[in-house]
């Protein structure tokens, strides 16, 4: 934080020192779960919790060689890929008109369309659940999780790209039209390049929320299992160090994945400079 | 090129080259940005939209380029009527205030661009590119990224993406307002010199009437959506026609006088010479180094209430009877300066008195 006074009195100084205990205080708080789940999928304790005693990587062997995790899995990562494809695709579309057009009421469009982020993933499930199964009689499947996710992680990309066209230099559109580039070749040649990071930004969100989403999964998928929910019916067992591993692989999963959805912005620009040198080389 | 239809011959006429705005109003809401602009501006002429901040040049550039429609009105470029096409079907190439460089692109895909959206195959246009380049001095810098520029490199970049195309005009909108005095007075002469190497008609928009003055063959001074007054730089200079035109450009005496024949009678009933023109109540403008230090006729009486030493010339402001404000004079340095308090006579010429129309500071 940067220190907007430098020199303080006494009672400034003990104030802020028991701020800074405070904030550390929360971290703790939200983080030892996490940290203990991490450290408890290394214990070689058979029922996953205190005490340590011992190093071991057997809970992940198991839980890599058990086939139900593996079905698992695979369900979630197809269905995270059609998720991912459906919201980078409606949510770019959608945040060109919240942007550009002159649509009377936007404010009010812009709220209705983030709304499903706002929302309880429970209404969702439950509201979809009966229009999928009661209106259109429909058999659940991946599909409508598909559907169902997609309605909840499409308000973060349109966020995203909203939020990057809104700074949007309009001089460059208006300078390609200029040098001859109609409306289509405006749009693939300099404002999707451009905006392409926002797009991708958001494509990544997407599938990490779809990773791990439960709720509206658990209303709409029917048979099926993805992980978050194949960890929910195992731990209604009892919790094992095989469900420690899953759930380590997974976070470490989502944290590589906004690892690279932060770092994407810079990552796209020295990439294309390299294209770019070895290009016009 | 299209083959023109023949029922399109009414509109195109061939005798009125360059471009031609007539009649042109442009409003904004209630607002009117421009208010029935007639002007011609000739093949290859480098000419200059000048006037104060919301006259309306950025909405005459736009309307030229196609980025604005006008209410009413006709454009005309090079003998084909323009005003209802879209600006990448317009043989016009803008220079932005900003530059707008795509910055996703190297120099020389940005110079190329232009070339590619006309489908021009890509050794030629990497050739043409090459040369536009070379003719802003900038050949070496195509592999650059435009973040890697400065702002005067970024801003001959622009110069050679819009030049690249070979327009038959090309608009700049201020393109130096962003750069410190020094490298835009180098640019306005770069620019000067690729206008003449190009003969390419240049419509050149600023505020700064120096920058206008040393650059344009023409000068269009507006005021409030119309033109005041076109010429040359050296015809509204020594013969504006308005006390609004001779306060922007340059800087000038104003006097309130009654005119009769080629003798103004100020207020403090000094008689002065001038250049007549019209009688009766007028207003009396005179440039800062028309004055001379000189007694007898047709002279003011005044005292010395500031002097500057401003490197070329030495400045001295003079109270007089004669004038509500400072009479500003120059003086050509190595000349006699007089003292601050001393009294000094003013006179000028019969020509340097120009006449305009009576009424208060603008
Ligand atoms: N898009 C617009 N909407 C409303 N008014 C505008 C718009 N563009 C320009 N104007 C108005 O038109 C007038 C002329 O503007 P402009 O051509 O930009 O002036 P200049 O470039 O000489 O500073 C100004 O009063 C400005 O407020
Ligand atoms: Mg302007």
């Amino acid at each position: 934080m940067a220190h907007d006074v430098e020199v303080l009195s006494r009672g400034a100084r003990v104030a802020r020192a028991l701020l800074n205990g405070y904030a550390l205080a929360i971290y703790l708080f939200l983080f030892a779960p996490i940290v203990l789940l991490v450290l408890f999928s290394f214990n070689a304790n058979r029922y996953g919790t205190f005490p340590i005693t011992g190093w071991t990587l057997e809970w992940y062997r198991a839980a890599v060689s058990d086939y139900q995790v593996h079905g698992a899995v695979t369900t979630t990562l197809k269905v995270a890929a059609q998720v991912t494809l459906i919201s980078a695709i409606v949510g770019t579309a959608a945040a060109f008109p919240l942007v550009r057009s002159r649509l009377p009421f936007r404010e009010g469009i812009r709220i209705v369309l983030i709304l499903p982020i706002m929302i309880p993933g429970l209404l969702i499930g439950v509201s979809l659940l009966v229009l999928f199964v009661s209106t259109f009689h429909w058999q659940l499947s991946e599909e409508t999780a598909v559907i169902g996710q997609s309605v909840y992680t499409t308000p973060f990309v349109i966020l995203l790209v909203a939020a990057r066209l809104q700074g949007f230099d309009n001089a460059l559109e208006r300078a390609a039209a200029d040098l001859g580039a109609n409306t289509f070749q405006r749009l693939r040649r300099v404002v999707l390049p451009l905006i392409f990071p926002a797009i991708l930004a958001g494509a990544l969100f997407a599938f990490t929320l779809s990773l791990d989403e439960f709720i509206i999964t658990y209303f709409l998928i029917g048979a099926n299992n993805t992980l978050p929910i194949y960890i929910y019916t195992q731990i209604k067992f009892g919790i094992t160090p095989e469900v420690n591993a899953v759930a380590s692989l997974l976070l470490a999963g989502s944290l590589t994945l906004l690892a690279v959805a932060f770092a994407l912005p810079q990552l796209v620009r020295r990439a294309r400079r390299a294209v770019m040198r070895v290009t016009t080389a | 090129m299209t083959t023109v239809p023949p029922l399109a011959d009414a509109d195109s006429r061939p005798d009125t080259a360059g471009i031609d705005l007539r009649g042109v109003v442009k409003q904004y809401g209630t607002q009117a940005a421009l208010r029935g602009l007639d002007l011609q501006i000739r093949d290859g002429e480098f000419f200059c939209l000048l006037g104060p901040s919301g006259c309306g040049k950025t909405t005459t550039l736009n309307l030229i380029g196609g980025f604005v429609a006008p209410t009413e009105g006709e454009i005309w470029i090079q003998g084909k009527r323009v005003d209802q096409l879209p600006p990448h079907k317009r043989p016009v190439n803008t220079v932005f205030q900003s530059y707008a460089l795509f910055p996703h692109m190297s120099v020389l895909e940005n110079v190329r661009f232009g070339l590619k959206m006309d489908r021009v195959p890509r050794d030629v246009s990497s050739e043409r590119a090459a040369q536009a380049l070379g003719l802003v001095g900038l050949e070496e810098f195509g592999s650059r990224m435009p973040a890697q520029l400065s702002g005067g490199q970024q801003q001959r970049v622009a110069v050679a993406r819009a030049l690249v195309k070979r327009p038959a005009v090309l608009l700049l909108d201020e393109p130096l307002g962003a750069l410190d005095l020094k490298l835009r007075q180098r640019l306005q002469i770069e620019l000067a010199q690729i206008h003449r190497d190009v003969g390419t008609t240049f419509v050149y928009v600023t505020h700064d009437q120096e920058e206008a003055m040393s650059m344009a063959d023409r000068i269009a001074v507006m005021n409030g959506g119309r033109i005041e007054q076109l010429g040359t730089p050296e015809e509204i200079y020594r013969g504006p026609v308005s006390r609004f035109v001779a306060d922007f450009i340059g800087d000038s005496n104003f006097f309130e006088a009654t005119v009769e024949g080629a003798v103004a009678q100020l207020p403090d009933g000094s008689r002065v010479a001038c250049a007549g023109g019209r009688s009766g109540a007028a207003t009396l403008m005179v440039r800062p180094e028309a004055i001379v230090l000189h007694g007898g006729d047709g002279s003011i009486a005044g005292h010395v209430v500031q002097t500057s030493f401003l490197g070329s010339y030495i400045r001295i402001a003079v109270e007089t009877p004669a004038a509500g404000a400072p009479v500003i004079v120059a003086l050509r340095d190595g000349a006699a300066v007089p003292a601050l308090g001393e009294g000094v006579m003013l006179s000028w010429t019969a020509a340097d008195g120009v006449v305009l129309e009576p009424g208060p500071a603008a």
